[in-house]
C-alpha cells in the first residue's frame, strides 16, 4: 500500500487503454503454438514518455493477478521480476516473451476488418505484421482510444485501412506511395497463392500449413526490429526476402478475408456485440433497525453475526439512530467479536493514544514552528480546507464555529499518526460527515483512521491509485455499456478524468450529508464484490449515457455535466441500479478475466492456488472488499445458507438467522 | 456563417492551493464572493461572455486543485489554452515564490506552438487583508523580469480589478490572436495536428 513501492519500478510503464478478450491471429516472427493465444491489447505509455500498442498474453495477466495484490500495479509487468520466485518465475518469463509491443511512433498503417473485429498492424506499407481478432464485441473503442494517441488518414484505396500521418504534411505522400505500392494487387507468385486458393475450403488448417511450411524452412521472418518481442530482439536479421514474408502476410490477409466468406467452423462464431443479460431491478430494504441490531449482539455484547449484519446493511443501510454505534464497527475502530467491558477498554486505550499524538503537535513551540516548514505548509493546508469544508451545513457553518477547530485538530493529530501521508486536498471532506454524526473527537479520529485505511491510494504523491481506479473504470463502463465508451472514447474522455472527483472522495461532492452516509455505509460493506463503488459510478453514467450521447457531448461538455449531476442524483435508486448492473456482469456468458479481477473474483485463466486469502493488507481500498467478497461466494462454513430471489437472480448468501430477521 | 466570427478563448488559473482562484473566477464570471465555496477537487470551468472592441468573446475560464500532487492529472485540461493565469496570495510569500514552478510546469505541459510569446497574467489576490506580505514592487520587478508580464493586484473578495484583470486577458489574447489571423485560414487537419500535439502530451500519465 506504501507508495515508494511504486517508485522502486525501473521498468514502469503506465496502461493507457486496455482490451480484454484479444485473440493473436497472426504475428511475423512468432511461433505457430503462441497463435490463437488470448490476450489483451493495451495502449501503454512508456516510462520515457512514449506509447506503444501491446499484447499480453491472458496467462501472464493472471499470473499477475494472482501473484500482486496491489492497487498500484497499473503496470504488472516492471516490478513482477521482484517479486517471482521458482516456477512462476519461469512461467512468467515465458509468458513475458510472448508479449508483443509495437511502439506507437513507429506504427504506420493499420486496418480493420471482418466487421470491425479484426485489426491488423504494421510499421511499414505492404506487409502486415500483427493481427488481432476482437472476441468480445468489436475494435471500435480501441480504434477510438488509438486515432487519441496518433493522427490518421483514412486510405482512398481502401476505406478500411488507416495510415498514420505525422504531424506534418506527410499525410499525402504517404497516401500516394501507399497507392502505387497497391498492396492487395492479385498478381503473387505460385507458391503462396497455391495456398491461399486453398483457403477458401479450409481456411484456418491451411494458414497453419503455410506457417508451419514457411517457417520448417528456417525463416525469419521478422521484418524488422521495431516489432519487438521480449527474449527475441537480438535475433530479428532478415535472412530472407522481403517479398516471401510479404506473401506470407498476404495469406494471411487472405485467410482472413476467406474466413469471413465461409465461416468455417474451425473459427469460434461469435456473436458481434454481445449484450449484457436484461437488467434485474433489486428493491432497496429498509435500514437496519436498532431492534435488529440489538438482536444482533449476545448478552456480552459481541456481533456474531457480521456476515448477516454486512448483508443487511448492504441491502438497507443503518437507521439514523445506531449509526454512530455501528459505523464504529464497519470502519474498523471496534472488532466486531468484543465484548462490551472489551471495547471499554479498547475505546480508553484510543483515547490515550489519541491524546498523545495529539499532544506532539500541540506543544511545538512557534520557534519550533517557524524553522518546520514542512509542518507548516501542511498546517495551513489545512487551515484553509477546513475553513472551505460544508460551511452552508449549520454544523459547520458561522465565524468562530468550535466544529471547525474539532476538523482542524483530527486533520492535524492525523498528519502525525500518518506524517509520509500527511494531510492531502479531499480529507476534510471525508472527516465532516464522521464528525457531525460522532460528535466525539476521538471515535471520529478513529473512524477516519479506519476509512482512510481503505481510501489511502487515493492519495498518493504520484496518483497511482487514482489513475489505476479510473482504468478500472474505463474497463468496467467498456464493458457494461459499450456504446458510453466508445463515445467517450471518441470525445477524448475515454481517461475517465471527469469522475475524478467521485472517485477521491467517495462521491462525497455529489450528495447531500445524510445521503453520503447512506451511500458510504453501503459501501463499506465490501458487498456484493470488490470496487463496488466502481459500479456506482457506472451506474450514474449509464443514467446519463443517452444525454451524452444523443447531445454529443464533448470533453468539455461531459464534464460540465457530471459536475452539475451534484446532489441531483437519488441515492437509492443509484444503489438499486449498480447493484443490478453487477448481477449483468457476473452472469455476462462473455465475462472476462479482466472484469472479474477488478470485482474480486477468481479469474478462469489461472491455474496457479489462489492465495488471496492470506494476501497481506493487500490493496488499500479492496482488501476488505475481497474478504467480503469470499465470504460471500464461498458457501459458509459455519453458515447456513439461504438464497435471495428476485426475479430469478441470485442476490446474496445469508445465515438464517438474518433470513428471518429480513422476513 | 456569421460575418462577426465568434471567438472562444480558454483561460487557466493556476497557483498554490488558497491563493483565490476560485473565488476570483466567480467573483468575475458571478459577480459574487462568498466565503463557503469548497476546496476545488478535480476541476471545473465557467463561461462569460465579455465585449472586447465590438466583438464577442466568450471566456472559458478553468478552475483545477491547487496541491501540487493533482497537477498530474490537470494538466489533462490545460490543452489549447489561450491564456494562463498565474494567482498568487500577497499575505504568503510561499505562494509568490511558486509562480515560477507554475510557469514553467505550464509550458511543459501545454506545450503551447510559440511558448516564448505565450499570453501569461499574474494575480496578487487578498490585497484587501492587513497583513500584506509581498509588496507590490516586488512582484511588478518579477513579472517585468519574465518578459513583462502583465501584473494586477486583486481582490475577490471586495471585487477589486478582477474585472479589468480579465478584459486585459481577453483583449491581450485577441491581440496576439490577430498576428495569428492566418493560422485560421489554415485548412482544419493543420488545426487538428496543433491540437494533438498538446493532446498528445497532456494524455501522459507519467508519474512526475
Ligand atoms: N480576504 C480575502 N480572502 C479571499 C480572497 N480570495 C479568496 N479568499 C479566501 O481564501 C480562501 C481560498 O479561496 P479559494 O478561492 O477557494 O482558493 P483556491 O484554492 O485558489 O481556489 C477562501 O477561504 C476564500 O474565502 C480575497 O480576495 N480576499
Ligand atoms: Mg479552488
Amino acid at each position: 500500500m506504501s507508495s515508494s513501492s511504486v517508485e522502486e519500478i525501473t521498468d514502469q510503464s503506465n496502461d493507457l487503454f486496455t482490451q480484454d478478450g484479444v485473440l493473436l491471429k497472426a504475428c511475423s516472427g512468432r511461433p505457430v503454438n503462441e497463435l490463437n493465444s488470448i490476450g489483451m491489447l493495451c495502449i501503454v505509455q512508456n516510462s520515457d514518455g512514449t506509447k506503444s500498442i501491446e499484447w499480453r498474453p491472458s496467462d501472464i495477466i493472471t499470473v499477475c493477478a494472482v501473484q500482486e495484490q496491489d492497487w498500484a500495479l497499473v503496470n504488472a509487468i516492471g516490478r513482477r521480476q521482484r517479486t517471482f520466485s521458482g516456477n512462476l518465475t519461469a512461467d512468467y518469463a515465458t509468458a513475458r516473451a510472448r508479449i508483443i509491443r509495437m511502439p506507437l511512433n513507429e506504427l504506420k498503417i493499420f486496418r480493420v476488418t471482418n466487421r470491425n473485429q479484426q485489426m491488423s498492424f504494421s510499421n511499414k506499407v505492404g506487409v502486415w505484421q500483427s493481427t488481432f481478432f476482437f472476441q468480445h464485441g468489436n475494435a471500435e473503442v480501441f480504434i477510438a482510444y488509438l486515432k487519441s494517441h496518433v493522427k490518421t488518414a483514412k486510405s482512398s484505396r481502401d476505406r478500411n485501412t488507416y495510415l498514420v500521418v505525422e504531424p506534418t504534411d506527410e499525410t499525402r505522400a504517404l497516401n500516394r506511395s501507399f497507392t502505387e505500392l497497391d498492396i492487395f494487387q492479385e498478381n503473387t507468385t505460385d507458391v503462396v497463392w497455391n495456398i491461399v486458393s486453398n483457403l477458401k475450403e479450409r481456411p484456418y488448417e491451411t494458414t497453419m500449413e503455410a506457417f508451419s511450411k514457411l517457417s520448417s524452412i528456417g525463416l525469419d521472418y521478422n521484418s524488422g526490429s521495431q516489432l519487438l518481442y521480449y527474449g527475441n530482439e537480438a535475433s530479428s536479421k532478415r535472412d530472407v526476402s522481403e517479398e516471401v514474408a510479404d506473401l506470407l502476410t498476404k495469406s494471411m490477409v487472405a485467410a482472413e478475408e476467406a474466413h469471413s466468406v465461409t465461416k468455417s467452423d474451425e473459427y469460434e462464431v461469435i456473436s458481434m456485440k454481445p449484450t449484457l443479460p436484461p437488467r434485474p431491478s433489486i428493491p432497496r430494504s429498509t435500514p437496519l433497525s436498532q431492534e435488529k441490531w440489538e438482536g444482533l449482539q449476545d448478552t456480552l455484547g459481541r456481533v456474531t453475526e457480521m456476515d448477516g449484519v454486512k448483508q443487511l446493511i448492504f441491502r438497507g443501510g443503518v437507521a439514523h439512530s445506531i449509526r454512530k454505534q455501528v459505523w464504529k464497527y464497519l470502519l474498523d475502530y471496534y472488532p466486531w467479536h468484543m465484548t462490551h467491558a472489551e471495547l471499554k477498554a479498547l475505546q480508553k486505550k484510543r483515547t490515550d493514544e489519541y491524546y498523545c499524538m495529539k499532544l506532539q503537535w500541540r506543544s511545538m513551540t512557534e520557534g519550533q514552528e517557524s524553522r518546520f516548514t514542512e509542518y507548516r505548509d501542511r498546517k495551513s493546508l489545512v487551515e484553509k480546507d477546513v475553513n472551505r469544508t460544508d460551511r452552508t451545513h449549520p454544523f459547520f457553518a458561522g465565524d468562530n464555529n468550535p466544529n471547525l477547530e474539532t476538523l482542524q485538530d483530527i486533520l492535524m493529530t492525523y498528519v502525525m499518526y500518518n506524517f509520509d501521508l500527511g494531510y492531502v486536498q479531499g480529507m476534510s471532506d471525508i472527516l465532516a460527515p464522521l464528525l457531525l454524526l460522532m460528535g466525539n473527537e476521538v471515535d471520529t479520529f478513529w473512524c477516519f483512521v479506519g476509512f482512510m485505511e481503505r481510501i489511502a491510494s487515493n492519495f498518493d504523491m504520484d496518483q497511482a491509485g487514482m489513475k489505476h481506479q479510473l482504468l478500472q473504470l474505463q474497463q468496467l463502463v467498456m464493458f457494461a455499456s459499450p456504446e458510453l465508451a466508445q463515445h467517450l472514447a471518441l470525445k477524448d474522455s475515454g481517461n475517465m478524468y471527469f469522475c475524478f472527483r467521485w472517485l477521491l472522495v467517495w462521491f462525497k461532492r455529489e450528495f447531500s450529508l445524510i445521503d453520503i452516509m447512506r451511500l458510504w455505509e453501503v459501501l463499506w460493506t465490501g458487498l456484493p464484490c470488490a470496487n463496488f463503488h466502481l459500479l456506482i459510478c457506472v451506474a450514474i453514467l449509464e443514467a446519463e449515457k443517452e444525454v451524452l450521447i444523443s447531445g454529443d457531448y464533448g470533453f468539455t461538455e461531459i464534464l460540465k455535466h457530471v459536475n452539475e449531476l451534484s446532489m441531483r442524483i437519488e441515492v437509492n435508486k443509484v444503489l438499486s441500479s449498480a447493484e443490478g448492473i453487477y448481477h449483468q456482469i457476473i452472469s455476462a456468458p462473455h465475462l472476462t478475466d479482466q472484469i472479474r479481477i477488478i470485482l474480486g473474483l477468481t479469474p478462469l485463466g489461472t491455474s496457479a492456488p489462489t492465495e488471496d486469502d492470506d494476501a497481506p493488507e493487500a490493496t488499500g481500498t479492496n482488501c476488505k472488499d475481497n474478504d467480503a467478497a469470499a465470504n460471500v461466494s464461498t458457501s459458509g462454513t459455519d453458515m447456513e445458507e439461504a438464497v435471495l430471489e428476485y426475479d430469478g437472480i441470485e442476490i446474496s448468501i445469508v445465515t438464517q438467522t438474518v433470513w428471518a430477521l429480513l422476513a | 456563417m456569421s460575418s462577426k466570427k465568434k471567438v472562444l478563448l480558454k483561460v487557466i488559473i493556476l497557483g498554490d492551493s488558497g491563493v483565490g482562484k476560485t473565488s476570483l473566477m466567480n467573483q468575475f464570471v458571478n459577480k459574487k464572493f462568498s466565503n463557503q465555496y469548497k476546496a476545488t477537487i478535480g476541476a471545473d470551468f465557467l463561461t462569460k461572455e465579455v465585449i472586447v472592441d465590438d466583438r464577442i468573446v466568450t471566456m472559458q475560464i478553468w478552475d483545477t486543485a491547487g496541491q501540487e500532487r493533482f497537477q498530474s492529472l490537470g494538466v489533462a485540461f490545460y490543452r489549447g489554452a489561450d491564456c494562463c493565469v498565474l494567482v498568487f496570495d500577497v499575505t504568503a510569500p510561499n505562494t509568490f515564490k511558486s509562480l515560477e514552478s507554475w510557469k514553467d510546469e505550464f509550458l511543459i505541459q501545454a506545450s503551447p506552438r510559440d511558448p516564448e510569446n505565450f499570453p501569461f497574467v499574474i494575480l496578487g489576490n487578498k490585497v484587501d487583508l492587513e497583513n500584506r506580505a509581498v509588496s507590490a514592487k516586488r512582484a511588478q520587478q518579477w513579472c517585468q523580469s519574465k518578459n513583462d508580464i502583465p501584473y494586477f493586484e486583486t481582490s475577490a473578495k471586495e471585487a477589486v480589478n478582477v474585472e479589468l484583470a480579465f478584459q486585459t486577458i481577453a483583449r491581450n489574447v485577441l491581440a496576439q490572436e490577430t498576428d495569428a489571423e492566418l493560422y485560421n485560414e489554415f485548412p482544419d487537419q493543420l488545426k487538428l495536428t496543433a491540437n494533438d500535439n498538446g493532446r498528445n502530451r497532456d494524455g501522459d500519465n507519467c508519474a512526475c
